[in-house]
C-alpha cells in the first residue's frame, strides 16, 4: 500500500513537472515564434536596372538581362522582379539578331528568351521612377506589376549598371543618381519597413563611391570598382559589333552558373571569387551595416527565392498552425498599420524627441562629459595662458616635494 | 423514383441551356502570298464570354485580366496595337478587310470607347493607359498626358464623344509585349497555332503588328454578346526559297516556295485542346487566281483546276470562292485546313510550291497618300500631304483626314490655295502648349477626274520646357500618322460557304462591311535642342567671376598695410638666435654669403598651449624634479 501510494505520489509529481515543463516550453516556443514572426524572411524581390541608352551600351542591357535570367532561374518569379531597361536593344534596328540578346560571343544563350517581362523601359527609366519604385510612392493609377510590393521580411537584390563616377550614376545620359539619393531612398525603405535585408550590387566605374553615404542597417553592398578605378567590358562580339558584357558581371555570372537553387554557397565565397587581375579593378564589399556573418549567409538569400519549409507531422496541426499564423500576421499588420498611422499623424513629435535626445547628451546625461565640458569651457575662457602654466608648475613642484618627503 | 427523375430532367435542361451560351475560343491562321515575293501570315484568336447577367463571374477560358479591365473602366470598345515596320499599301494591298483592319501605324496605337458620363472619360482613359502599360510591358502610360491623346469627331469611327485616341510612334515593340499578349490565350504558346510563334522569325520580318480588339455590350440594357476579345498578329516575312521541282526554278521571276516550317522553323503539333475550332487558311487573291489561269492556259492548254497547279503537301479540307467580287477579272479563293486530326506524332506542316512564274497586283486603296516634311531651318516648317489617285478611285470620293501633332504651332493658311473647293467640312483645334495636341480633321470631296491633290500646312517650331525634352532629343520628335478613311468605300469579301456548319470568326469578319482606313507615314521633325550643359557652364563662370571680384574686394578692404609691415618687423626680431646661427652655418658650408631670412617664419600654431615657452618651462621643471630625485635618492 505504502509503496503504491509513494509510487502514486511520485508519478503524480512527475506528471505535474512534465506538464509544467511542457507548458513552459510551449509558451517559450510560442514566444520565440512571435518574436521571430516580426523579422522572418518572407519573400525575395529583385530590382534590376540598366540605366544606359543607345546601342553602344548594349553590354549594360546584357548585364541586366543576365542577372534577370539568373534570379529567375534561382527561383524569383517574374511578378517579384522589377526590370528597368533604358533602351530597346533586342528589337533595335542595329541588332543583327532580332529579339535576341547575347552576353557571350558563342551565342549559346539567348538572354531575351521567350518570356521576358520588362516593367519600365525607354523613357520611363528615370531617377524619379527609380526612387519611386524603391520608396513605394506611386500615383494611384500605377499598376501592381510596376511596384515593389515588399514587406519587412523581404530580401531585396538591387542591381544597377551603367555609367558612373565619383558618387553618382548616370541615367540615360541626362540625369544622375547621387550616393545621397540612394542612401536617402534606402533609409526611407528601412523606415517604411520595406525590407529586411538589401543587397546592392553596382557595376559601374567607381562603383564603391555610390555606397559611401549608406547608413541603414541590413544593407550589404558590392561594387565592381574602387574610387578612381574603371570597370571594363569583358569582350567584344564582332557579329553584334559591340562589347557584350562587363567584366564584373561576367565573373559574377560565372560564379552563379555553377549553382542551383539548393546550393549553399555563401556570400563570402562570391566575394572571394572576384579576382582583381581578371576584373582589372578591385571589387568592393561593404559589410559593416550587415549584422549577420557573411560566411554563413547563402547567396540564394538574395539571388534566389528559397523558402524555409516547416515540416509538420499531421494535416490537422498544419491547419491550426496556419490559422494561428494568419491571426498573428493580422495582428502584426494591424500593429504596423498603427505605427504607420502614428508616423503619418505625428511626424512632428518624433522630431521633437530627436531634438530632446541631443539636449540630453549636451545637458548632462553623462557626468564625465559634463565635467570635461566645464573644464574645456573654462580653459577657453581664460586668456592669460602663461599664468595657468605657471600655477601648474608651482603645483607640480609642491607635489614633487610632498612625494619625496613622504617617500623619504 | 419519379421525383428523382424529375430532378434529373431539370438538370439536363439546365445543362442544355448552358451549352448554348458557353465561353468560346477559336484559333485561326491565314497565309497569303504577296506580289513582292513575301508572305503574309495572319494569326487570329477569338475569345468570347457571355454577358455576366447570364453567365456569372466565373470563367474557364476568358482571360480574367481583360474581364476586370472591361468592368473597371466600363469599356464598350477598345483597340490596342503594337506595330513595327510600315504596311506597304502599294504592293500588299489597301482595300481588302485584312489590310484595312490590320495595317496599323508604327509604335503603339490605342483607342477606346467608354460607357461613362462625358466628364469622366478622361479619368477613365488615364487609368486605362496605366493599367495597359502594366499589362503589356509598354510605356502606354505616356498617353495619359492630355497633349498625347485626342477625341476625333468624324474620321475615326462615327461614334459619340466617348472615344479617345492616342498613339506613341516611337514605342519599341518586342518579345516583352508579345509575352503578356500570349498569356491571354488559354493555351499560351504551348500548343495549337500559337506554338508557331518563334520570336526571332516574327521580329526579323518586314512588318509585324500585334493587335487586341475588345468589344463588349456588358453595360447595355440588353446584353446579347458579352465580351468578345479578338487578338491578331499580322506578319510579313520574306521566305527563304525552298527547293522547287519545277522547270522554272532557275527563273528569277518564280516566287519563292515556302512552308510553315521554313517560315517559322516549327510545325503545329495539333490544335489547342481548349479551342472550339482550329483552322489554317490559304488565301489567293483575285488577281493571282486570274493570272494563274492565264499562264496555265497559255502553257499547258488545259483548263485544269488551280489546285493542281498549286500543290500542297496536305490537301485542303474545303475551298471557298468569292462571290460578288470587286475585282472584275477574278475571284479570290480561300482554302481551309482543319488541324483537328493532327497530333505530335503527325504534325501539321503546310507547304506552298510555285511551279510557274506569276505576276499580279493587289487591290490598292482608293488613294495613294503620302505625307512629308518641307522647309528647312529651326524656326518654321510645313507638312505636305499628297493624295494621288490609283486605278480604283474612279467614283466620287470622300476622304477624312486626321492629322495630329504635338508641340508645333500650326497655321492652316496654306490649304485654301491648293484645295479650295473640295473641302466639305473642316475642324481644327490648334495645339496648346502642355494642354492639348493640335488636331485637324477635314472632309474632302474629290472630283472623279482628279489625278492628284496636295495639302500644305505651315507650322512654327516651339520650344519645350527643359524638363520635357527626352534624353535623346537630338533625334527629333515624331508626329503620329494621319488617318485617312473612305466612308463611301466599303470593303467586304463574300465567300460562298460550302458548309454552313463550320463557323469561322475570321471569315465572318472578312464578310462584314467595313470602312476602309489607311495610315500615312510617321514624320520626324528635328527641333532645336538647347545645349543642356549651358546652365552648368553659366553657373561655373558666374561663380568664378563673383569669387574673384568679392575675394579681391574683401582683401582690399580688410588689409592694413602699415600694420602688416609692423608685424613683419616684429617677427623678424623674434626669430630665434639658434635659427640665425644655423642659417649662417649652412651658408658657410655652401660657401655663399649669408643673407638674412627674407620670408617671415610661418605664424606660430593656433593653439597657444603648446608654445615654445611652455615646453621650455616643462622641460625645466622636469629637469629640476629629476635633479631633486637624483640628489635626494
Amino acid at each position: 500500500m505504502t509503496n503504491r501510494s509513494i509510487n502514486n505520489v511520485l508519478s503524480r509529481s512527475i506528471l505535474t513537472t512534465v506538464i509544467i515543463t511542457l507548458l513552459l516550453s510551449s509558451s517559450i516556443l510560442h514566444f520565440s515564434d512571435a518574436a521571430a514572426s516580426s523579422s522572418m524572411h518572407t519573400n525575395n524581390w529583385a530590382v534590376l536596372v540598366c540605366t544606359s541608352r543607345f546601342w553602344f551600351n548594349y553590354r549594360h542591357m546584357a548585364n541586366t538581362l543576365s542577372l534577370y535570367r539568373t534570379v529567375k532561374r534561382l527561383g524569383i518569379p517574374d511578378e517579384r522582379i522589377i526590370l528597368m531597361l533604358a533602351d530597346d536593344m533586342a528589337c533595335n534596328a542595329r541588332n543583327k539578331y532580332p529579339a535576341q540578346v547575347f552576353n557571350n560571343e558563342n551565342h549559346r544563350l539567348n538572354l531575351y528568351g521567350d518570356n521576358v517581362e520588362v516593367d519600365y523601359r525607354g523613357y520611363e527609366v528615370t531617377v524619379e521612377n527609380f526612387l519611386r519604385v524603391l520608396t513605394g510612392r506611386h500615383e494611384n493609377a500605377v499598376p501592381r506589376s510596376k511596384r515593389l510590393l515588399s514587406d519587412e521580411g523581404s530580401h531585396i537584390l538591387l542591381y544597377m549598371t551603367g555609367h558612373g563616377g565619383d558618387e553618382f550614376l548616370k541615367f540615360q545620359d541626362s540625369e544622375e543618381l547621387q550616393s545621397h539619393d540612394l542612401a536617402d531612398a534606402v533609409k526611407q525603405m528601412k523606415e517604411k519597413r520595406r525590407f529586411k535585408e538589401l543587397l546592392i550590387m553596382v557595376d559601374t566605374c567607381q562603383a564603391a563611391t555610390l555606397f559611401s553615404q549608406l547608413h541603414s542597417p541590413g544593407v550589404l553592398a558590392i561594387g565592381s570598382s574602387m574610387k578612381g578605378e574603371n570597370s571594363y567590358s569583358h569582350h567584344l562580339d564582332s557579329d553584334v559589333g559591340v562589347s557584350v558584357v562587363d567584366r564584373f558581371t561576367f565573373y559574377t555570372l560565372a560564379f552563379f552558373e555553377r549553382l542551383n537553387m539548393y546550393d549553399n554557397a555563401s556570400l563570402s565565397s562570391l566575394f572571394s571569387s572576384f579576382n582583381p587581375n581578371l576584373l582589372l579593378s578591385t571589387a568592393y564589399y561593404r559589410t559593416d551595416l550587415y549584422q549577420e556573418q557573411v560566411e554563413k549567409v547563402p547567396v540564394t538569400n538574395f539571388f534566389g527565392s528559397v523558402m524555409k519549409t516547416i515540416h509538420t507531422d499531421s494535416a490537422y496541426r498544419a491547419v491550426s498552425g496556419k490559422d494561428r499564423s494568419r491571426v498573428k500576421s493580422d495582428v502584426s499588420s494591424a500593429q504596423s498599420d498603427d505605427v504607420d498611422a502614428q508616423r503619418m499623424t505625428g511626424s512632428d513629435p518624433e522630431r521633437q524627441v530627436d531634438h530632446s535626445d541631443i539636449k540630453v547628451v549636451k545637458g548632462g546625461g553623462c557626468p564625465h562629459a559634463d565635467l570635461w565640458n566645464a573644464i574645456v569651457e573654462k580653459f577657453q575662457g581664460v586668456k592669460n595662458v602663461d599664468q595657468i602654466v605657471n600655477y601648474g608648475l608651482v603645483g607640480m613642484l609642491t607635489l614633487v616635494a610632498v612625494s619625496t618627503w613622504q617617500s623619504s | 423514383m419519379a421525383r428523382c427523375l424529375f430532378i434529373l430532367i431539370i438538370i439536363l435542361l439546365l445543362f442544355t441551356l448552358h451549352v448554348s451560351s458557353e465561353e468560346e475560343f477559336t484559333e485561326e491562321l491565314l497565309f497569303r502570298p504577296l506580289p513582292d515575293r513575301k508572305v503574309l501570315s495572319h494569326f487570329h484568336f477569338e475569345s468570347k464570354v457571355p454577358p455576366t447577367t447570364v453567365y456569372g463571374h466565373h470563367h474557364r477560358l476568358f482571360p480574367k485580366a481583360i474581364y476586370q479591365l472591361v468592368h473597371k473602366y466600363r469599356i464598350k470598345e477598345m483597340e490596342l496595337s503594337f506595330t513595327q515596320g510600315r504596311w506597304n499599301y502599294d504592293s500588299w494591298g489597301g482595300f481588302d478587310p485584312i489590310s484595312s483592319s490590320n495595317a496599323k501605324p508604327p509604335g503603339v496605337e490605342l483607342w477606346a470607347v467608354f460607357d461613362v458620363p462625358p466628364d469622366q472619360v478622361d479619368t477613365s482613359w488615364k487609368n486605362l493607359t496605366h493599367t495597359l502599360s502594366g499589362l503589356f510591358c509598354a510605356s502606354i502610360n505616356f498617353l495619359e498626358s492630355s497633349t498625347t491623346y485626342s477625341a476625333p469627331d468624324w474620321s475615326f469611327r462615327s461614334l459619340s464623344g466617348n472615344l479617345r485616341y492616342g498613339s506613341l510612334p516611337r514605342e519599341a515593340v518586342c518579345t516583352e509585349n508579345l509575352t503578356p499578349w500570349l498569356k491571354l490565350l488559354p493555351c499560351r504558346d504551348k500548343s495549337g497555332l500559337s506554338s508557331l510563334m518563334n520570336r526571332p522569325s516574327i521580329y526579323s520580318g518586314f512588318y509585324h503588328s500585334q493587335r487586341l480588339h475588345l468589344t463588349s455590350d456588358e453595360f447595355d440594357p440588353v446584353a446579347l454578346h458579352g465580351i468578345v476579345l479578338e487578338q491578331t498578329l499580322t506578319i510579313v516575312i520574306q521566305p527563304d526559297a525552298l527547293e522547287t521541282h519545277a522547270a522554272f526554278s532557275s527563273s528569277r521571276k518564280l516566287q519563292p516556295s515556302w512552308s510553315m516550317s521554313s517560315l517559322f522553323g516549327k510545325t503545329v503539333d495539333g490544335k489547342c485542346a481548349l479551342a472550339k475550332s482550329s483552322n489554317v487558311y490559304v488565301q489567293l487573291e483575285g488577281g493571282l487566281v486570274y493570272n494563274m489561269k492565264d499562264t496555265w492556259n497559255n502553257i499547258e492548254g488545259n483548263d485544269g483546276e488551280i489546285v493542281q497547279e498549286v500543290p500542297y503537301e496536305v490537301s485542303p479540307d474545303r475551298m471557298m470562292k468569292e462571290i460578288n467580287s470587286f475585282h472584275k477579272d477574278g475571284y479570290s479563293i480561300l482554302y481551309g485546313f482543319s488541324i483537328n486530326n493532327y497530333h505530335s506524332s503527325k504534325p501539321f506542316d503546310l507547304g506552298f510550291w510555285w511551279k510557274l512564274p506569276v505576276t499580279w497586283s493587289c487591290v490598292k486603296a482608293p488613294l495613294r497618300v503620302s505625307r512629308f516634311l518641307m522647309g528647312s531651318g529651326n524656326e518654321k516648317g510645313a507638312i505636305a500631304l499628297s493624295l494621288q489617285s490609283t486605278e480604283w478611285s474612279q467614283s466620287l470620293l470622300k476622304a477624312d483626314n486626321n492629322i495630329e501633332k504635338c508641340n508645333l504651332r500650326m497655321y492652316v493658311d496654306g490649304i485654301s490655295q491648293s484645295l479650295g473647293d473640295i473641302i466639305e467640312k473642316m475642324s481644327v483645334s490648334p495645339s496648346e502648349d502642355k494642354v492639348s495636341p493640335g488636331v485637324m480633321e477635314m472632309v474632302l470631296r474629290l472630283p472623279c477626274d482628279m489625278k492628284s491633290a496636295s495639302l500644305t500646312l505651315e507650322f512654327d517650331k516651339g520650344f519645350l520646357h527643359i524638363d520635357e525634352y527626352p534624353p535623346d532629343a537630338n533625334q527629333g520628335f515624331d508626329i503620329p500618322s494621319a488617318i485617312i478613311s473612305y466612308p463611301d468605300f466599303q470593303t467586304r469579301l463574300q465567300y460562298k460557304l460550302d458548309n454552313a456548319s463550320i463557323k469561322s470568326p475570321m471569315v465572318s469578319k472578312m464578310q462584314e462591311r467595313r470602312t476602309i482606313l489607311s495610315y500615312t507615314e510617321v514624320l520626324l521633325v528635328p527641333l532645336t535642342t538647347p545645349d543642356f550643359s549651358m546652365p552648368y557652364n553659366v553657373i561655373t563662370i558666374t561663380c568664378t567671376v563673383f569669387a574673384l571680384y568679392f575675394g579681391s574686394l574683401l582683401n582690399a578692404l580688410r588689409r592694413r598695410v602699415g600694420e602688416e609691415e609692423r608685424l613683419l618687423k616684429s617677427k623678424d626680431k623674434s626669430t630665434g638666435k639658434l635659427q640665425l646661427l644655423l642659417s649662417k652655418m649652412f651658408a658657410k658650408l655652401r660657401g655663399k654669403p649669408w643673407e638674412p631670412p627674407s620670408t617671415p617664419p610661418p605664424p606660430s600654431s593656433s593653439s597657444k598651449f603648446i608654445s615654445s615657452k611652455v615646453i621650455l618651462k616643462i622641460i625645466l621643471i622636469a629637469a629640476i624634479a629629476f635633479g631633486w630625485q637624483y640628489y635626494d635618492g
